[in-house]
């Protein structure tokens, strides 16, 4: 396997070849310290940065999570994940894959942090349980609201990988009781880059760091803030099983004959036209297939509180609270047989309490009948 | 007051826009009712002809949007109208202004919903208990347009739609906004059973041809009420 | 004198694991393990649809995925007396046989070697001499001079940034590390081939299951129907692609995990007599080869060891209330009926009651209640569960293919039979059942095809799918062999929804704090077995015997 040259050079690398000498490149980083208001070991700090910052540094926190983020992250197929840790950026802080553990490994955090204050791109995978002065996530003896304060203050932007990290998922559903955040709620004034799902397609993850490293800049998000990129369609606007959804063919029940013609699977409870994600457009693992077409419902894994938004295989609505039989068609129409029952009373009651007043008409129309017989 | 010879006066209460209003709205609520409870839980087709052939699903919906347009605009006209339509039709008999109408509505409450004894005062539009239904009803009107809508943006390019993209975001997502969007169903289904129960049961005991007015646009209004209103 | 470390983080795991330990003539003395994260899914799902579970549970882990949904709908189809149709069984097979080698994979490359294989000497290798001797261990095919040169440069360019990325920091260079730098290339070479590969093996879950990490699961069978002439189900061309993804997994273990497995346990065979610890294992077996019902067709036996007594393997009776029990003496929970009592999982309570230490903190109070895990005792004994367990319990009850395949390994290494009551032992073992589950994944595989050709396409019994069918009470126990050892949920319903779900889990036996006797858990156990620590700055041996058990916390706490 020979290694890609695809090695970026450092800014110091590309002064030197235009042909700048490293005299050049000292004034134009106390040029840059003053430029920023830094003081005279700003500038040591900058050259530091501009000789050695090839990969961009990144520290991947981990609260409460299953570390599906990080797995699905290792299947990337494009790029692949050998090639980003060793030649795209420098994943200085991982609980999942870190040689170092204990103090070693919180130092190495303590060091990017330092030395790329500003400029290092944090991930989060996991919420952050805020309950109880925060004690249901320690980390080195510290509280996970505690690492996350820490870690974000230097943070360039952050990126809130999978639905623990972007809406709390399963660990917020119904009851909460750990009180689990997710990030946007705890940390204010960052960029924050939502790569919802549970998990999020590996692509995608490498996708949204690739467009960083690549472009230089963050990718454009949505109005709740995905990228644009993987998450302005629905499953359903790109499932190929529409056609029966539009034909009204649908699976009535699991390994039934419509099952086994592929028909679609609204009726056994999918989730896809409620659901913003690329499923059907890149699928999973390397365009192998996706929920649906292994022929069970989107489940809704990208989208907030998908948790607590009534059973999977049912389609209709169901509201929290209600116990899991009652949707709001059982309701409704509960309403509706109080309503025709209450109707009817009223109708009796009318014929009773208002007897004289229809009595009065009744007999003033029967008058002015005789009148006209006569 | 029922004495032998009592004189009605007709009285033009519904103007030919309100009433075309009302027969459209209760045509396309009616169509959006049937079809999106199909929508939310379609029948069982079990069918050999390939998906290309059929389209009944997409028709389902279709229809459901066409009616929500129809319904949207329709509701607009409505309250524009309730600015330059004649008294009955004005906005102020939805939205209690002052204490009168509060009293009134408790007179009515008490007589019609809860048959207390006691004076009837018939009015000649809307009663103030019916005006402020209708209120309700706008609210759940706007509250089923917004819903929808906000559910429709991402099926749409059309600038009109795409005003309601931020309704999903509010909602919580998808999921949330369609929940209440078909649970907002019921309160239609719930509202037009009292309604029309309701126009008969006026009809029956104030004999003023209220199920009629909705058609020709006058009622019939006993002299001393007339005098009564115009003083 | 003594000293107290603390490691916390522990990397290279899942999850949040501290131990603490005092370190005393270059020895663990005393050792506290902690789980410092958690979720309490088992409140969550309360109240909830039980079909529903296995989403919810299979988000306890994204490591071993699937697992917990499958042991989660074997619990409902337990309660509600449902039997899968046997491709179903087989399909679950085969998705469990997948997680297996893709665990066992990445956890030997990218979760433990780095305990063994230094990379920083690895830049000195002789690319030459390492490709001799991978071509004497291997028919790998890439294993050429120009291979590991190109590997070399690369690593050069790599260290040579100065940003080590995940490698900063490690403890390079310890006399620990044991391997002639042509080994550790190799080593190094292997964890980004396996890198590469393990997004391969997953695939499977991807065709049945929709995606990985999380596939999908079904209560009374799977979802993904078999309709050989229809286009958009499980055909023909689906079942070739499965087929040629098993066949690379097993490639790859046997030419790839296998030989590199024994490359480096000869210069480490100090490690067979330390960290072996409790000395009792438990299984409660899994791959049915005639239904989840029939534990005697398992491939994976049941059963337990007590004190490394191999001639005797009891049996296991999950549904007896004297026989798993978990405690929470030391946990940060408390019981309704005082907290020196166990209770069997089908009463069990997860009322959670944090009495440690505000944040940020130095130390555990290790007298109290130090952990989030429960600390799980089959009738009282603690047990070890994982692959060793497994080999031992399929070994003592005289199996042939565990026999064959451990007293050959045991010959190569020149090592006796009590050489698996160590960190060595638990890593071999989980080598050598991968080798077998690559095996019997073709044997299920063949099993499918068989069925299919033979006209049963069935993937679903969905006779009570619906709730209506229920009975008002059931209660259920689904159990698996995990990864990581034996996993069981126990369910109960009531009015068609979960009245108590409790899960206990593989890592939940092995790290668990102490118990009401003061009994310690696996972890423990085996860190205060002859673990030694020659600097306490870089406790890489603690580690070492801690990875050997592929902690995962998240599933351990759930
Ligand atoms: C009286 C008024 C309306 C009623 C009673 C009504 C009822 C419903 C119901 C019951 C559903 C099915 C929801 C489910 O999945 O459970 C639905 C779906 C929908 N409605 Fe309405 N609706 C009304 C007005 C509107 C309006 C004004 C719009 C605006 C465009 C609209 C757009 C939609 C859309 C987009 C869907 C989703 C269809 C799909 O995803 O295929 N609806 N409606
Ligand atoms: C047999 C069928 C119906 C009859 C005879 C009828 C009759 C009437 C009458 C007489 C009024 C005036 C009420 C008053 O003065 O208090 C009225 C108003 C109204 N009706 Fe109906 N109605 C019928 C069905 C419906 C249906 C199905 C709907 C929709 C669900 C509906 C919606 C409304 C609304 C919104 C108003 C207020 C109109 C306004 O002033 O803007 N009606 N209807
Ligand atoms: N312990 C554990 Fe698991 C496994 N194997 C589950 O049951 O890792 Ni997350
Ligand atoms: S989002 Fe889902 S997959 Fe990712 S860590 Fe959370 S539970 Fe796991
Ligand atoms: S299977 Fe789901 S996403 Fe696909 S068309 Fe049907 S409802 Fe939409
Ligand atoms: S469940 Fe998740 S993986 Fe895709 S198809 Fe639905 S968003
Ligand atoms: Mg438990």
């Amino acid at each position: 396997m020979a290694a890609p040259e695809n090695k970026r050079p450092t800014y110091y690398e590309e002064l030197r070849q235009r042909g700048y000498s490293r005299r050049d490149f000292m004034k134009f980083c106390t040029m840059m310290a003053a430029y920023l208001g830094l003081e005279a070991t700003g500038t040591a700090q900058i050259a530091n940065t501009l000789l050695k910052t090839p990969r961009i540094p990144v520290i991947w926190l981990h609260f409460q999570e299953c570390t599906c983020c990080s797995e699905s992250f290792i299947r990337s197929s494009h790029p692949i994940v050998a090639d980003i840790l060793l030649d795209k950026l420098s994943l200085d802080y991982t609980e999942t894959l870190m040689a170092a553990s204990g103090h070693a490994a919180e130092a190495a955090k303590e060091k990017t942090m330092k030395d790329y204050y500003g400029e290092y791109v944090l991930c989060v995978e996991g919420s952050v349980p805020v309950d109880n002065d925060g004690v249901y996530c320690c980390i080195g003896g510290k509280s996970a609201i505690q690492v996350l304060e820490e870690a974000a203050a230097g943070a360039k932007a952050i990126i809130a990988w999978g639905s623990c990290a972007c809406n709390g998922c399963v660990q917020a559903a119904y009851p909460n009781p750990t009180g689990a955040t997710p990030i946007h709620k705890l940390v204010k004034g960052k960029p924050i880059i939502k790569v919802p799902g549970c998990p999020p397609i590996g692509e995608v993850m490498a996708g949204v760091l690739v467009h960083i490293i690549t472009f230089g800049r963050l990718p454009e998000l949505d109005k709740v803030g995905r990228p644009k990129a993987f998450y302005s369609k629905r499953v359903h606007d790109s499932c190929y099983r529409r056609p029966y959804y539009d034909a009204g063919l649908f699976v009535e029940s699991f390994d039934d004959e419509n099952a086994k013609k592929g028909y679609c699977l609204y009726k056994v409870g999918c989730k896809g036209p409620m659901t913003y994600n690329s499923c059907g457009i890149i699928k999973w693992n390397d365009g192998v297939s996706y929920p649906i077409q292994s022929g069970h419902g989107c489940i809704g894994c990208s989208e907030a509180n998908f948790w607590d938004n009534g059973p999977l295989y049912r389609q209709m609505a169901s509201f929290p609270g209600f116990g899991i039989e009652s949707n709001a068609d059982k309701v409704g129409m509960v309403a509706a047989g109080v309503t025709a029952a209450g109707i009817a009373v009223h109708a009796i009651a009318t014929n009773v309490r208002k007897k004289k007043l229809v009595d009065d008409l009744v007999a003033e129309g029967k008058e002015s009948e005789k009148e006209l017989k006569s | 007051m029922k004495k032998k010879g009592h004189y009605l006066r007709r009285v033009f209460v519904w103007q030919l826009p309100v009433r075309v209003y009302h027969w459209l709205n209760a045509l396309v609520i009616v169509a959006l009712c049937a079809t999106g409870y199909l929508i939310g839980s379609p029948p069982a087709i079990m069918s050999n002809v390939e998906a290309s052939h059929r389209y009944l699903f997409g028709i389902i919906r279709f229809i459901h949007f066409v009616a929500a347009y129809i319904f949207f605009f329709n509701f607009i006209f409505r309250i524009y109208w309730g600015f330059v339509g004649n008294k009955y039709a004005d906005w102020k008999n939805f939205i209690p202004t002052n204490k009168k109408y509060f009293q009134q509505m408790w007179e009515v409450l008490k007589l019609d919903i809860f048959m207390m004894k006691g004076k009837e005062n018939p009015s000649i539009g809307h009663n103030a208990l019916a005006g402020f239904t209708y209120f309700l009803t706008f609210i759940a009107f706007l509250i089923q347009c917004i819903t929808g809508f906000g559910l429709y943006a991402s099926m749409t390019d059309w600038w009109f739609a795409d005003m309601f993209v931020w309704v999903s975001n509010v909602f919580g997502g998808d999921f949330a906004l369609r929940n209440w969007h078909h649970a907002a169903m019921w309160f239609f289904i719930l509202f037009a059973m009292v309604h029309v129960y309701l126009v008969f049961y006026h009809d029956y005991v104030e004999g003023r041809g209220e199920i009629s007015s909705m058609g020709g646009g006058w009622k019939f209004i006993e002299e001393e009420v007339f005098e009564e209103e115009k003083a | 004198m003594s000293q107290r470390i603390v490691i916390d983080p522990i990397t290279r795991i899942e999850g949040h694991l501290r131990v603490e330990a005092e370190i005393k003539d270059g020895k663990v003395a005393q050792a506290y393990s902690s789980g410092t994260m958690v979720r309490l899914l088992e409140e969550i799902l309360k109240g909830r649809d039980p079909r529903d579970a296995w989403a919810f549970v299979g988000r306890v882990c994204g490591v071993c995925t699937s697992v917990h949904s499958l042991a989660s709908v074997r619990s409902v189809e337990d309660a509600l007396d449902i039997v899968i149709p046997p491709n179903a069984e087989l399909v679950r097979n085969i998705m469990f046989c997948t997680q297996y080698m893709h665990d066992h994979v990445v956890h030997f490359y990218h979760l433990h070697a780095l305990d063994w294989v230094d990379i920083v000497s690895a830049l000195s290798a002789d690319p030459k001499k390492t490709s001799e001797i991978a071509q004497s261990i291997s028919n790998y095919p890439k294993s050429s001079p120009g291979y590991f040169s190109d590997l070399i440069a690369r690593l050069k360019k790599f260290v040579d940034s100065g940003q080590l990325g995940i490698f900063a920091n490690g403890y390079w260079g310890h006399p620990a590390y044991k391997l002639p730098p042509e080994i550790n290339l190799i080593g190094v070479a292997h964890y980004l081939e396996a890198l590469e590969w393990q997004k391969e093996v997953v695939k499977i879950h991807t065709i049945f299951g929709g995606k990985n990490p999380h596939p999908n699961y079904l209560v009374g069978g799977m979802a993904c129907s078999i309709g050989l002439d229809e286009s958009s189900v499980i055909n023909a061309e689906r079942l070739a692609y499965v087929s040629d993804l098993l066949h690379q997994a097993k490639t790859f273990i046997e030419q790839v995990y296998i030989p590199d497995l024994l490359a480096i346990a000869p210069y480490y065979l100090d490690w067979a007599s330390i960290g072996g610890g409790l000395g009792n294992y438990l299984s409660y077996g899994d791959l049915p080869t005639n239904g989840y019902r029939d534990p005697l067709s398992y491939k994976f036996p049941a059963g337990a060891i007590l004190n490394k007594d191999i001639s005797k393997v009891y049996e296991v009776d999950l549904r007896n209330d004297a026989e798993v029990q978990e405690f929470v003496t030391h946990s940060w929970y408390d019981y309704a009926e005082g907290n020196e009592k166990g209770l069997h999982p089908w009463k069990g309570e997860s009322k959670i009651n944090y009495t440690g230490p505000k944040p940020p903190y130095e130390y555990l109070d290790v007298e109290q209640k130090y952990s989030y895990l429960k600390t799980p005792r089959w009738k009282g004994h603690a047990m070890e569960v994982g692959p060793l367990s497994r080999m031992l319990v399929g070994y003592a009850k005289g199996i042939p293919e565990y026999k064959d395949i451990v007293d050959k390994t045991l010959a190569k290494l020149g090592a006796p039979i009590t050489a698996l009551f160590s960190t060595l032992g638990r890593t071999a073992a989980r080598g050598l059942e991968s080798v077998l589950v690559a095996q019997w994944a073709l044997e299920f595989y063949d099993q499918l095809i068989a069925n299919i050709r033979n006209g049963d396409s069935r993937m679903a019994n969905t006779e009570k799918f619906n709730p209506d069918r229920w009975e008002k009470q059931a209660q259920g126990v689904g159990h698996s062999e995990a990864p990581r050892g034996a996993l069981a949920h126990w369910i109960v319903i009531e009015d068609k929804k979960i009245k108590n779900y409790q899960l206990v889990v593989p890592t939940t036996w092995n790290a668990s704090p102490r118990d009401f006797e003061g009994k310690m858990s696996a972890y423990e156990s085996s860190l205060m077995d002859n673990t030694p620590v020659a600097n306490p700055d870089q406790p890489v041996e603690i580690l070492r015997t801690i990875h050997s058990f592929d902690p995962c916390l998240a599933c351990s706490v759930h």
